[in-house]
């Protein structure tokens, strides 16, 4: 008996791992082959499969356990081939989806739905193994539950190395491989006939891991468009846990970036640098006087001379970079996260394009840029912060994407850095209705009101040409010879001064008129005392966002939607909002699936045992709690580490594996009073809630792998007592309501990917640290409720 | 005297027949939709402000539906972009109509058009008598556009694979110039190939929602770029509540 419980102790962790190292893996290959909200959709929903995984052995708990042992092999053989191979099938027999149509065509909402089941399939499977084994062990669950978070904590590392070494498509046959072992570590003492499955699904893993196949790439992403374009090619391609990177070229490829109509020039071929699909630039050609670059609005700080010492916050493919140089700058610090892009462009760029990786002026900096400025203690001549949305928007796909550069404390951080002369600069494509250009000028003006500048106005300047808007903002006032240099660089390239301390309004449309004025108006109304009444009344959120909500290109107002929708009809408007909207469609569409899945099994539970709402709100408080815990720990750690991909393994690994190591102390616990456990993480996240963050500021300036040290030991205390409630619930269900034990597993699953979903629409409306409040409220719960022997 | 008259008017007729028929037949076969594109004009494109009844001929003229997929021809009159492929996509009804209408196309213009896609808009542009020059860069949509327009009577738009960047020189000046598939820059060759007084016009915004259209003026010698606004404008700011 005991040989057998190693044995099944040992596949729980191997399965366990294989889920979480393939949700990671499919999470990179879904962002990289369609547009990435889809990618939350999907995995979201395929997570579902741990809930559907409870009702069914819900409703059929007793012949499941009766043929457990037969069983198990059987349905970690299911969980392998179709970790293998579900995503093959998904691409061969759907199509995919089209995700534009999605919007228009029932067919490709079925099509989604299609691939979201085939996705559930291996997460069914694999959570059935494990249900059953919580369901007919549960006298020893903390010691199995310690094997599920132990295994779960592997896996999330395993998949971060996986991503690392191979192409994302590799990574679901081995996780495949790994459920295949956990199936075969069960096979002492089963049946011929179950060997025989394990041998056809070995066979079958096998040919899936030979013959992966390619990623299809939706039409719509970057990168497929690119390699559409005639005689384009991939010249290189990098795996990387925080995004693969390609490098395309093509003949027809070239980079100008909102280049001036007056610009007779040529426009330099270059090649284009992707990351999941997604471009994010162009690299910059060998130096040379005829860059049209400084033809564009991005010139305008070295329109005002030549800044000696340069830092460039999130560097890319180095234009930005390449432009100081040329312009003179002696020293330049490029603060760029992501350190595969950087080792792949200075070691394949082509030689005409790779020379800003190799610059002795030029120091690489691989750490998230919030982190560097707020550890570096440089000043600088000229800070460039990352130029905002894209020649005609984004479609709203960036709305749920954290950009903690464009927070308020990040823009009184970098003006703290500026020299007595220095300049801030920052770029923006103009949109409409006008949103980015506007928060970007609030940001910018309560920066300065909160350093204490009484007249913002004077130190503000931004020119706009027939697409992008550049704003300076200077530690000085402009003296009158540098509005002068402002006015020719304007005149010489048809640009429009947009803010000037002296600016007339006859100058602002000479070159580039709008449909309106009402660009200049809300300018205007920025600078008023009374601005907050124009952040209440417009139609877009464009107050300034802080690092508790940063979430810059959010701009959706639930309760303005029916006026939007009225303006550009229902199927339409999603594309100016995608990313929220899609938040708001998951979070609809997995608390339906999720109800259907909790209130199905009902009707299989035995009656006169009332009471199932406390079970109800015990584990449905948990899951919730603990996926808001996680992801509230996430947003605060990313900051502190500065490497957002490595922070996130680094929390939820000491997370589940901390939880796996409380759940194993309760082995010897009594379980009658399991909700003093829930208060006691409530408490504890109550301390977090008001500690953590002076904490983390006060210890900042430690070294990286002090800080990791420091952020394991920190996380530590929280993961244990977190792993401790659900065990001990688990354990007093068995005593009391046996029958409900399957359910109350299932209740937990369901609610853990609701919760996972309706987090991010919490943290953008009311922040991150009002979610680990919520989180703490949440264990709260089932404290309050006192879930004890009847 | 009469007599000769109608004979006459009579004889023009079936001249005008012949030189129409294969144009009007070729669109007739499939005019089981006129209804629908009857409703488009007016439910759209005419309540958006879009007056100029060459423009609205045109766009009740050619038929849309047999410019996107089979599958979405059901769709074709609605008001919505549709994928054409490649992540094209095919403009929605008003904003094809308004492009034509400030580039004021009719007989005797000569139009570049940047970005063939389907060549519904080249069709629309040549369905006023515009003489029409068209470049597409993905060989196989110029290919099935090519064919299409010839099928369809519009044999006379001249469609090139070719990097859009550099215009079409040979043809050059242009009395206007659509940039279709425009990316971050507006490529210097096609201003120099724009007549004095001729106007670009390019659609801003994602290819699924186009927010705003960017007129581009050519006049003494200087380059002038407008915003427009192709829906219907209403303010954005509320009053004090």
């Amino acid at each position: 008996m005991n040989g057998l419980c190693n044995r099944r102790h040992l596949s729980l962790v191997l399965v366990s791992a294989a889920l979480l190292a393939f949700q990671i893996a499919l999470l990179q290959i879904l962002a990289t082959s369609q547009w990435h909200h889809f990618a939350y959709l999907v995995i979201s929903t395929a997570l579902l499969g741990f809930g559907a995984a409870g009702t069914i052995l819900s409703l059929g708990r007793h012949w499941m356990a009766a043929r457990q042992a037969q069983l198990l092999p059987l349905l970690l053989c299911g969980c392998a081939v179709t970790l293998a191979g579900s995503l093959g099938l998904a691409q061969g027999l759907f199509g995919g989806f089209d995700s534009f149509l999605l919007f228009v065509d029932i067919v490709e909402v079925l099509r989604l739905a299609a691939v979201a089941l085939l996705l559930m399939l291996p997460f069914a499977c694999g959570a059935l193994a494990i249900g059953l084994i919580f369901t007919v062990e549960t006298e020893r669950i903390s010691s199995y539950y310690f094997a599920n978070m132990f295994g779960s904590g592997l896996g999330s590392l395993l998949g971060l190395a996986g991503l690392s070494l191979l192409r994302p498509e590799q990574l679901p046959p081995c996780c495949g491989l790994l459920a295949l072992t956990a199936a075969a570590v069960l096979l002492p003492g089963t049946r011929r006939g179950v060997r025989c499955v394990v041998l056809i699904s070995l066979a079958m893993v096998a040919a899936f891991l030979l013959q992966h196949p390619e990623l299809a790439l939706s039409q719509y992403k970057d990168l497929r468009r690119a390699l559409d374009l005639p005689g384009a090619r991939i010249i290189a391609h990098q795996p990387a846990a925080a995004g693969q990177v390609h490098i395309v070229e093509a003949p027809v490829l070239r980079s100008a970036a909102g280049v001036s109509l007056n610009w007779s020039g040529k426009i330099p071929k270059t090649p284009a640098v992707f990351i999941n699909g997604d471009m994010i630039g162009s690299l910059p050609l060998t130096t040379g006087s005829d860059n049209p670059r400084d033809a564009a609005t991005f010139a305008l700080p070295y329109a005002l001379g030549s800044p000696r010492r340069v830092l460039v916050l999130n560097a890319g493919t180095g234009a930005d970079v390449a432009q100081a140089l040329d312009r003179g700058a002696d020293e330049v610090v490029a603060v760029e996260p992501h350190k595969p892009l950087v080792e792949l462009l200075r070691t394949a760029a082509p030689t005409n394009f790779g020379r800003v990786f190799t610059d002795p002026r030029v120091a690489w900096q691989s750490i998230a840029p919030r982190t560097w400025l707020a550890r570096d203690r440089q000043e600088y001549d000229l800070i460039i912060l990352p130029s905002i949305g894209g020649f005609g928007g984004n479609a709203g796909l960036f709305a749920l994407h954290e950009q903690p550069l464009l927070t308020r404390e990040a823009l009184q951080l970098a003006w703290s850095k500026l020299r007595p002369q220095g300049l801030l600069a920052v770029t923006t494509w103009v949109d409409y209705p006008v949103r980015n250009p506007l928060r970007l000028l609030a940001t910018l003006v309560e920066t300065l009101q909160d350093a204490g500048i009484a007249t913002p106005k004077d130190r503000i300047a931004a020119v706009r040409s027939w697409g992008t808007l550049t704003f300076c903002v200077k530690r000085t006032p402009f003296s009158t010879a540098e509005l002068a240099k402002i006015r020719t660089f304007a005149e010489r390239w048809a640009f429009d001064p947009a803010l000037l301390p002296d600016l007339h309004p006859d100058e602002r449309q000479r070159y580039n008129r709008l449909q309106d004025d009402s660009l200049f108006e809300l300018f205007e109304a920025v600078f008023e005392p009374g601005r907050a009444q124009l952040y209440r009344n417009y139609a877009f959120r464009i107050w300034p966002v802080s690092d508790d909500q940063p979430f810059f290109s959010q701009f959706l107002r639930w309760n303005r939607l029916d006026m939007l929708i009225g303006l550009y009809g229902q199927r339409t408007v999603p594309f100016l909002e995608l990313g929220m909207l899609v938040a708001g469609l998951a979070a609809v569409v997995l608390s339906l699936l999720a109800t259907l899945l909790i209130l199905l099994p009902l009707a299989g539970l035995p009656r006169g045992e009332g009471r199932r709402w406390k079970t109800l709100l015990y584990f449905g408080g948990l899951g919730v709690g603990y996926m808001w815990t996680e992801l509230a720990l996430i947003h605060r750690f990313v900051f502190y580490l500065g490497q957002p991909v490595y922070a996130a393994a680094l929390v939820v690994a000491v997370l589940l594996i901390g939880s796996a190591v409380g759940s194993a102390l309760t082995g010897g616990f009594t379980a009658c009073r399991p909700w003093r456990w829930t208060a006691v993480v409530a408490v504890t996240l109550l301390f977090y809630a008001l500690l953590l963050g002076p904490l983390l500021q006060t210890t900042l300036s430690l070294s990286l792998p002090g800080r990791v040290v420091l952020a394991i030991l920190v996380l530590i205390p929280a993961a244990v007592v977190m792993g401790m409630p659900f065990p001990l619930g688990l354990k007093l269900l068995n005593q009391v309501r046996r029958a409900e034990v399957p359910w109350a597993w299932g209740v937990n699953g369901c609610l853990s990917v609701v919760g996972a979903a309706v987090a991010t629409i919490i943290a953008v409306e009311v922040g991150y640290s009002l979610l680990l409040l919520l989180a703490a409220g949440a264990y709260l719960l089932p404290t309050v409720i006192r879930l004890r022997i009847s | 005297m009469h007599i000769r008259r109608d004979s006459t008017c009579s004889a023009l007729m079936i001249a005008l027949c012949f030189v129409l028929l294969p144009w009007i037949g070729s669109v007739a076969a499939d005019d089981d939709r006129a209804g629908d594109r009857e409703a488009m004009v007016k439910e759209q494109i005419i309540t958006r402000g879009v007056k100029d009844p060459t423009t609205l001929a045109a766009m009740r003229a050619v038929p849309r539906h047999l410019f996107v997929p089979a599958s979405l021809a059901p769709r074709a009159y609605q008001d919505r972009p549709l994928p054409i492929g490649y992540g094209q996509t095919i403009s929605q009804p008003a904003i094809v109509a308004f492009m034509t209408e400030i580039i004021n196309p009719g007989p005797g213009r000569k139009i570049l058009e940047i970005g063939t896609g389907s060549g519904y808009q080249a069709a629309v542009l040549a369905a006023t008598g515009a003489q029409v020059y068209t470049i597409e860069i993905i060989p196989q949509l110029a290919a099935s556009a090519a064919a299409r327009l010839k099928k369809l009577g519009f044999g006379d738009v001249a469609v090139k694979t070719a990097d859009g960047y550099y215009g079409w020189p040979e043809q050059a000046p242009f009395d206007a110039i659509i940039v279709t598939a425009a990316a971050e820059f507006i490529p210097p060759p096609l201003i120099e190939q724009l007549a004095e007084a001729g106007l670009m016009i390019i659609p801003v915004g994602s290819p699924y929602f186009v927010q705003t259209l960017m007129l581009v003026q050519k006049q003494n010698g200087k380059v002038i770029s407008n915003n427009l606004m192709p829906v219907r404008f209403v303010p954005f700011q509320r009053a004090e509540e």
